[in-house]
């Protein structure tokens, strides 16, 4: 929720609360006079009914007497001369409907005899006066509060109008891209504040960001001519004339991981190089005629693992760079042939503005969450753990989706853009 | 043939004059900016290698300086740099060709001698080893004047193998040279074998003797002896 929602959601029912028992409380009041009102009246008219009966020596007709409603009922004697005042509904000869009104019953002689006498009157009228009266003190009230309401959303909107601009460029604020954290201009010494900090905060980001590339670049790249001399060094035993079965053995390890160690230093230098940006120049590709280049390449290995290749090519053009779009299918099906199990399967699909590239594997469906983590990757694997991040980071280069699903014992690889 | 090596690392200069030398080729070499640069202006090579990172100065301007001096020295660019730019910018002041640290002995054999090709027969580029004879530049190879078949990468194979003749070559070299940057597959190792045994199987079959020797598992050489 956001904050003046809750803001202006506690402030409307605290008003709309009192609002309404101002209202009853108002309304209740008035009703209590205005019935006070109409039993004075109601008192009144009795004794008239009794001066009437005196005088004239007949009971006055029930209906038509000075603008009430009479009803006698005889009795055997007086039991209770209290007079009893009540709310009633009754019919209204006159206006010949059923009307709300107030009794005043009594028991009292008329003419020597004892009678209930009940006399009604009616409280249409006032009623509606009080109706009047209430709408006539509400409404400008609600009006009021309904035009402080609406200024002060357009208030709070214009202030906030600043902070909402800063959120915007932090969001948009991407440590990949060049540009840096864009600044916003308020006079609100508050917002100034949080402009400053996410200023200070980019920069130093942006700045050990820079660091941390520049020391991997240049860690790996200082670790590549001692390894070109261990791998000179390597190659000149290997010539050897007295090389036996057991040194050939080592030998072969030292080969192996020399060339593992070259691998991944090289993959680490592919990953600060395109963080750099530094592969920028883009052209048309074709992806099918690449794809189809790269299956004659990858042929040997797909056939000695006996893996049943299935491709489905629509015609695709791409505008990237070359060399990103080649890392990404060269991974693509370096990963696919590499967890594969012998026999397996790889279907290639490219469709519209999506590639599929789906490989049976031993592996269980993986953590889609954590296989685009640098380093991650199982025990068994031979690789380098940085394939399916180059991966990520080209697709996020080039702006393409790139989802990660399993299903049916097929690991896909959807890249679309 | 007589090279100069352009390098600051020692050892890593020993040991390609050493791979170098073995096969009858004189190795000059060079540690830092001035002792190449006096060299070139004195000698003419057939190749130079030349690292481009040097303690006292930039290597890229000892390409201009030969490019100067309009000498046609073959060379060799030997970087630690993976970066296209600079590829670009040493091709285009004269370099023949672009390899980056860490490499192979063979690999580096196998590329000096493709500039030294290059440079000496003119576009004839014929490499011939006693019955057999392959055609760089028509990637043809013939078996006593028989034409036999091969795929571009068994092409790519014998004319490294050949380039490299009386070596041991080893498989992750071998690999490497085939696959390049992708050569990190699991037993791609295991796919030279049947590689060579297949060019193995098509040069004999056309009547060329057997050249190609194991070395215990780790790699191979290509010998008459």
């Amino acid at each position: 929720m956001k904050l003046f929602t809750s803001y202006n959601r506690i402030l409307a029912s605290i008003t709309l609360t009192g609002l309404l028992a101002i209202g009853i409380l108002f309304y209740q009041t008035l009703g209590q006079y205005i019935n006070r009102e109409i039993e004075d009246h109601l008192y009144e008219e009795l004794l008239e009914v009794k001066d009437f009966a005196h005088v004239k020596n007949i009971l006055p007709s029930p209906e038509g007497f000075d603008g009430v409603i009479l009803e006698y009922k005889k009795l055997q004697k007086i039991a209770n001369k209290r007079e009893v005042f009540a709310d009633t509904n009754f019919y209204n000869p006159k206006k010949k409907h059923q009307e709300s009104g107030r009794y005043l019953k009594t028991q009292v002689l008329l003419n020597g005899k004892p009678y209930e006498v009940k006399i009604i009157a009616s409280k249409f009228e006032s009623q509606e006066q009080i109706k009047s009266i209430v709408l006539i003190i509400l409404l400008p009230v609600l009006i009021l509060l309904m035009f402080l309401w609406l200024v002060n959303r357009i208030l709070i909107r214009k202030t906030w109008l600043p902070f909402k601009q800063l959120l915007h460029n932090i969001k948009t604020f991407n440590i990949n891209k060049d540009e840096a954290f864009k600044p916003i201009e308020t006079k609100t010494e508050e917002f100034k504040e949080l402009n400053d900090a996410m200023m200070e905060v980019t920069l130093k980001i942006k700045s050990d960001y820079e660091e941390i590339k520049l020391f991997t670049e240049n860690a790996s790249h200082e670790m590549m001519t001692p390894l070109a001399v261990i791998n000179s060094k390597l190659d000149t035993l290997l010539q050897s004339n007295s090389l036996q079965k057991a040194d050939s053995e080592i030998l072969e390890d030292l080969y192996l991981a020399t060339s593992k160690l070259t691998k991944l230093n090289q993959s680490l230098l592919l990953l600060v190089k395109i963080d750099n940006n530094q592969l920028q120049s883009k052209e048309h590709i074709n992806l099918e005629k690449l794809i189809k280049d790269k299956i004659v390449y990858f042929q040997e290995f797909i056939q000695e693992r006996k893996l049943q290749l299935t491709v489905e090519l629509d015609k695709a053009v791409v505008y990237a760079n070359r060399s990103l779009i080649e890392i990404l299918i060269n991974n693509l099906f370096s990963n696919a042939i590499r967890h594969n199990f012998d026999g397996g399967k790889i279907d290639i699909r490219l469709h519209g503005n999506s590639l599929h590239f789906s490989n049976s594997s031993v592996q269980p469906e993986l953590d889609p969450n954590k296989i685009f983590e640098r380093f991650y990757k199982d025990n068994t694997s031979d690789g380098t753990g940085l394939g399916l991040a180059i991966l990520k980071q080209v697709c996020l280069r080039q702006n393409y989706n790139l989802l990660y699903t399993y299903q049916k014992g097929l690991h896909t690889f959807c890249i679309t853009h | 043939m007589k090279f100069l090596i352009v390098e600051d690392e020692e050892s890593l200069r020993k040991s390609i004059a050493q791979y170098l030398a073995a096969e009858g080729n004189i190795c000059d070499w060079a540690s830092t900016y001035d002792q190449a640069y006096q060299k070139i202006s004195i000698y003419n090579y057939d190749c130079i290698l030349l690292d481009l990172t040097l303690p006292d100065g930039d290597g890229i301007l000892l390409l201009k300086y030969l490019k100067k001096l309009n000498k046609s020295d073959g060379v060799l660019v030997i970087s630690a740099r993976n970066s296209l730019n600079q590829k670009i910018e040493g091709l285009s002041l004269g370099a023949d060709d672009y390899l980056i640290k860490p490499f192979h002995l063979s690999e580096l054999y196998a590329r000096i001698m493709a500039i030294v090709r290059r440079r000496n027969y003119n576009g004839n580029n014929i490499v011939t080893y006693n019955e057999l004879e392959i055609d760089t530049s028509n990637k043809e190879v013939k078996v006593n004047e028989r034409l036999v078949y091969l795929t571009k990468k068994e092409f790519d194979l014998l004319l490294y193998f050949v380039s490299n003749k009386n070596k041991v070559i080893s498989k992750s070299a071998a690999v490497e040279h085939i696959w390049g940057d992708d050569a990190d597959m699991a037993d791609s190792l295991d796919f030279i074998y049947t590689h060579i045994k297949n060019v193995r199987k098509k040069l004999t079959e056309a009547g060329c003797k057997e050249y190609f020797q194991s070395v215990y598992g780790v790699g191979y050489k290509f010998t008459d002896r």
